[in-house]
């Protein structure tokens, strides 16, 4: 069995080369894989959330953490599946239509994927026709709209009351981020919840589901 | 002394802003506001990007309404990348986006042209200068440009050039020295064309640590600011994503002008600067001048104005670009603050 704590540094470090190779050894040890997930990666990436929301790392930290983190729970995730162990929730995430930034959606799609969350992203200009769609194949119990834009913040409305139209509003929480938005804004369009950070958001997704 | 003086004090000179500025008997304000104007005009933002007398009508519009100090081109950043080669989205009622990655690795870096200035819509920045350049009232002319980490970033993609700076720091750099390059020549450009200065806007760097935002930010500004550096020509560093622990860093560009966004402690920030160094912020444009009402602005603005009223260096301003949809009358509440905190006993501290 390799030394997991070197799974746990090469999450805490954005080392993802090491996190794969030790999964693999710890793997074919014989290791619990929701022991891997839950004694060593899901603490690396807690501490990093704590040092990102300190000032003591940063976005290309948070990100290749986040990296790490992904690349051993690609190994992991058929396993955990098929040992009955489930994701703590699912959630689609898109930047809204017209819209084609994606820093702040690819953070946070990260940061939930290290708190072990599946996350489907749809990418950016995503129209509310296309969120509907992932709704209705994927059955997440989140929808995560992301803009950067004061122009396509409308679009966040729209695409929350598709969802409302379709009938499938009151299955889901909606989340909301991006520069512009303001826990206001996110009242006025009926948003379940704002958060201005990452890690805030990944906090949200968790009291939101109570998980 | 502390750290952010001992930075500021090595071999740098002023410029035509920070006099301008100092010399002020009343609270400058300087929000960036270009798009706005549409409102006054009746173009489309399309217009603006596209068209310099557009957008020089639009800037005109405001100036004439507010008597503004300062006049500026409009902030498109996604124009110099397209002057490298980047796909643009363009659409009637939205600034252009860069789409997708222009290059990928070391040798797609290795083989990227750097462009002139004046090369696709960098020249309706360097037209729409000189546009502005006959103004009446003679208000000081800012040109405006994107930083190089910024524009490296566009030109590598966003995220990726944020990893990068940690897996492959020497693919940033050799990037970051074509985008630099660039840049330099730009801004010689723009002052060329009849700018006082220019507000060089780096968003991107604001991600990073304030070890990487000094390497792969401020090192290249600092020669961009050299060659500029004349004793009149103003190169203000905008950095809407930054926060006090990168004041340092953000300094070690060696310029006199700063420009910050919403997550930076102004009031703690002026504390730490010579008294000759320009700060100007940073009134969040969408939390405030976007979704606020006009009374709202006026108290946020009058709060801000009351923390900073001791600072003749400051400048207030929006935390960045103001976008289109900001409605005249919450400009309107922002000067109105600014003319009663001048008109105020605390503005005699200006003189």
């Amino acid at each position: 069995m390799p030394d997991l704590k070197l799974l746990h540094d090469a999450v805490l470090n954005g080392d993802a080369k090491v996190a794969r190779t030790v999964t693999e050894e710890a793997l074919a040890a014989g290791a619990e894989p929701v022991r891997l997930v839950q004694d060593y990666m899901m603490p690396a990436m807690a501490e990093v959330g704590r040092r990102f929301e300190s000032g003591e790392c940063f976005v290309p930290e948070l990100l290749l953490s986040a990296r790490a983190m992904k690349t051993a729970l690609a190994i992991l995730r058929p396993l955990l599946v098929t040992t009955g162990v489930p994701p703590v929730g699912r959630v689609i995430i898109g930047t809204v239509q017209g819209d084609l930034h994606d820093i702040g959606k690819n953070l946070v799609a990260s940061v939930l994927e290290g708190g072990g969350f599946e996350v489907i992203d749809l990418g950016t200009d995503v129209s509310p026709e296309a969120f509907l769609a992932g709704v209705r194949e994927k059955k997440p119990h989140i929808v995560a709209l992301s803009a950067l834009l004061t122009t396509t913040m409308p679009a966040m409305r729209t695409t929350i009351e598709a969802l409302e139209e379709a009938g499938v509003r009151r299955e889901i929480k909606v989340l909301v981020g991006g520069a512009p938005i303001t826990q206001r804004f996110s009242d006025e369009i009926g948003a379940d919840g704002y958060s201005d950070s990452a890690t805030g958001a990944v906090r949200l997704a968790h009291d939101l589901l109570g998980v | 002394m502390n750290a952010e003086r001992a930075i500021v004090k090595t071999g740098s000179t002023t410029n035509c802003f920070n006099r301008a500025v100092l010399a002020a008997t009343r609270r400058q304000a300087l929000p960036i506001a270009v798009y706005p104007g549409l409102a006054l005009t009746g173009a489309k933002v399309s217009d603006i990007v596209t068209n310099p007398v557009a957008q020089v009508e639009a800037q005109a519009a405001l100036h004439e309404r507010y008597r503004t100090s300062f006049v500026l081109s409009a902030m498109d950043l996604s124009a110099e990348a397209e002057a490298f080669g980047s796909a643009i989205r363009f659409s009637e009622g939205e600034v252009p986006t860069v789409t997708g990655r222009l290059v990928t690795d070391l040798a797609g870096v290795e083989r990227l042209a750097v462009p002139q200035p004046g090369d696709k819509r960098t020249a309706v920045s360097l037209e729409a200068v000189r546009g502005l350049r006959g103004l009446s009232g003679r208000p000081l002319v800012l040109g405006g440009c994107i930083g190089p980490f910024s524009l490296a970033a566009r030109l590598i993609g966003v995220s990726e050039a944020m990893e990068l700076t940690v897996t492959e720091p020497e693919l940033m750099h050799a990037l970051l020295a074509k985008s630099a390059a660039f840049l330099g020549a730009y801004v010689r450009a723009l002052r060329d064309a009849g700018a006082d200065g220019a507000i060089m806007a780096e968003p991107a760097a604001g991600l990073l640590s304030p070890n990487a935002l000094g390497a792969f930010s401020s090192a290249y500004i600092k020669p961009i600011g050299e060659s500029v550096a004349d004793g009149h020509f103003a190169l203000i560093l905008h950095n809407c994503a930054a926060k006090l622990p990168h004041l340092s860093a953000v300094l070690a560009s060696g310029l006199r002008s700063f420009h910050f966004g919403a997550p930076m402690d102004l009031a703690a920030a002026l504390t730490k600067l010579p008294s000759d160094v320009v700060l100007c912020g940073n009134l969040d444009p969408a939390g405030v001048f976007c979704q606020c009402s006009p009374e709202q602005i006026r108290v946020t603005a009058a709060d801000l104005l009351a923390k900073t009223s001791s600072f003749s260096n400051f400048v207030i301003s929006s935390g960045c670009d103001l976008p289109p949809g900001v409605k005249l009358e919450n400009l309107d509440a922002f000067y109105d603050a600014v003319a009663v905190q001048s008109a105020s006993p605390t503005a005699a501290k200006l003189n």
